[in-house]
């Protein structure tokens, strides 16, 4: 889902960035602010954690293997999209500039796919579904789902206006591999965030008094 | 991709002209390069453009002195998604092109036109060299040096002391990574053997991975409070000290520029 540069031409490239900076900037206040004091330095230690996490190869069936993106597990855990906002430009930045893996002008719309719509699609389709069903794995499991595959058509969408792959032919190939891929985000984020409610259930509290 | 994180670490350790340039030049040359080839129209100009760049690209890499093997290696790790996107280029029609004529025509109505195929080779030039300036930054600067780098390049401080906070921690969380995996093929799990049950494979998984991220988040929580103890507050930031430029950097600062420039206006004067 990373769009390489080159992808998308320069022009676009800016205005996505300059969006990718609003949010980020949002992103940074809500961490100064809503987080205790200046719990800064916590999410950056967590966002080195989320890069070990996306190391895992998860089994997606078929032979195919896929990796968790973690941006609503980080979101619905720390109770803010803005979590998975700050988290993921930490690692997208990271992956650009020493990985190679998606690029430095097309680094502002990855920014906004996977950080901004993956967190604020997985962080309210879980409150909103926590609230109709009352189930907190379930809910988590298919904003996790979202998560993933609204980003991928979104991917699809961006492609499609910069020119370098046809809307129809993206939003399948984008929307079914992501689809499939999305069934083990959820199924793994539910049962990561089952863990932690177990285990530090005080990580979740306290993050849904402030997310309230 | 953690798992590669000590080993372009060590390639970036290494001495020599370019490993000991500093990282203010090679960042400013690398945005530089790919700004050139991704503003560059896409037009047959982009052959001469791309090639002249790479050249560039693979002079400071023999400079550097790091084995070729290594630059491909990388570039073998990063290139399906976007090698996956070129190839299919060649069955669609794209805004760049008005006339289309297919070459080959295959059964389903799957057409491959001639103008798609120059889309597709346009697209993978300028990837190559973008990718291929991006693996010469970081396998001969150092993420310290990056960050000291950014941050007197004017990156706001609260970007760098988060930012370097994470880079430090990347390496403990590799670390833990590799150890997890150890203990996990020590006792014989392999999340893709079939002969295990897919539900119990999914659960182990879901488990560790969220045992790291509480483990994250601990280790988040300790580093917070030894930091307060340390007298960490709202005003801290990463102490970045000032260091200017030699002439010969301002040199060749100036000199790839001028080159990327030139290479470009020449390349659009020959269309």
């Amino acid at each position: 889902m990373h769009i390489p540069d080159a992808f998308v031409p320069l022009g676009q490239s800016i205005v996505y960035w300059i969006i990718a900076l609003v949010f980020v900037a949002l992103a940074l206040k809500w961490a100064r602010s809503e987080l205790d004091d200046e719990k800064v330095p916590l999410v950056a230690v967590l966002a080195a954690g989320i890069f070990a996490i996306q190391a895992f190869n998860l089994p997606v069936g078929m032979g195919t293997s896929g990796h968790l993106v973690g941006g609503a597990l980080a979101a619905i855990v720390l109770g803010s999209p803005f979590a998975a906002v700050f988290i993921l430009t930490l690692v997208l930045l990271i992956q650009g500039i020493i990985f190679g893996d998606g690029g430095l002008t097309t680094m502002g719309v990855n920014i906004i796919n996977m950080g901004v719509i993956g967190g604020f699609v997985g962080y309210y389709t879980y409150g909103a579904l926590k609230g109709i069903s009352g189930n907190t794995y379930a809910a988590a499991a298919f904003a996790a789902w979202l998560a993933c595959f609204v980003p991928a058509l979104a991917a699809a969408i961006e492609m499609a206006i910069a020119g370098t792959f046809p809307l129809v032919p993206g939003l399948m190939a984008m929307g079914l591999y992501h689809a499939a891929i999305g069934i083990i985000e959820g199924v793994i984020t539910a049962g990561a965030i089952y863990l932690i409610a177990n285990a530090r259930p005080d990580i979740m509290e306290k993050r849904a008094e402030v997310a309230a | 991709m953690i798992e590669e994180l000590f080993d372009i670490e060590r390639i970036a350790y290494r001495n020599s002209p370019i490993h000991r340039l500093d990282a203010r030049v090679k960042v400013i040359i690398t945005v530089a390069a790919i700004l050139t080839i991704v503003a560059f129209p896409c037009s047959a100009g982009v052959y001469i453009v791309g090639g002249m760049i790479f050249l560039y690209c693979a002079g400071l890499w023999a400079v550097s002195g790091v084995p070729p093997g290594i630059y491909f290696m990388r570039l073998l790790l990063i290139l399906p998604f976007g090698i996956f996107i070129i190839i299919f280029q060649i069955f669609f029609e794209n805004p760049y092109f008005t006339v289309f004529h297919p070459v080959v025509a295959l059964p389903f109505g799957v057409q491959i036109f001639a103008e798609s195929v120059e889309f597709a080779s346009i697209l993978g030039v300028k990837y190559l060299v973008c990718v291929s300036f991006v693996i010469l930054l970081s396998s001969t600067t150092k993420m310290q040096d990056l960050l000291e780098g950014a941050g007197r390049l004017g990156m706001p401080a609260e970007f760098t002391l988060v930012l370097g906070m994470m880079i430090r921690y990347l390496f403990v969380f590799a670390a833990m990574f590799r150890r997890i995996k150890n203990a996990l093929e020590t006792r014989c799990f392999d999340a893709f053997d079939s002969s295990l049950p897919y539900r119990y494979r999914l659960r182990e998984l879901s488990y560790t991975i969220g045992t790291v991220f509480i483990r994250s988040f601990e280790q988040g929580e300790r580093t917070y409070t030894s930091m307060l103890c340390r007298g960490y507050g709202r005003g801290s930031h990463l102490f970045i000290t000032k260091k200017p430029l030699r002439k010969g950097e301002w040199l060749l600062l100036g000199g790839t520029i001028a080159y990327f420039a030139g290479t470009a206006i020449g390349g659009y004067a020959l269309l």
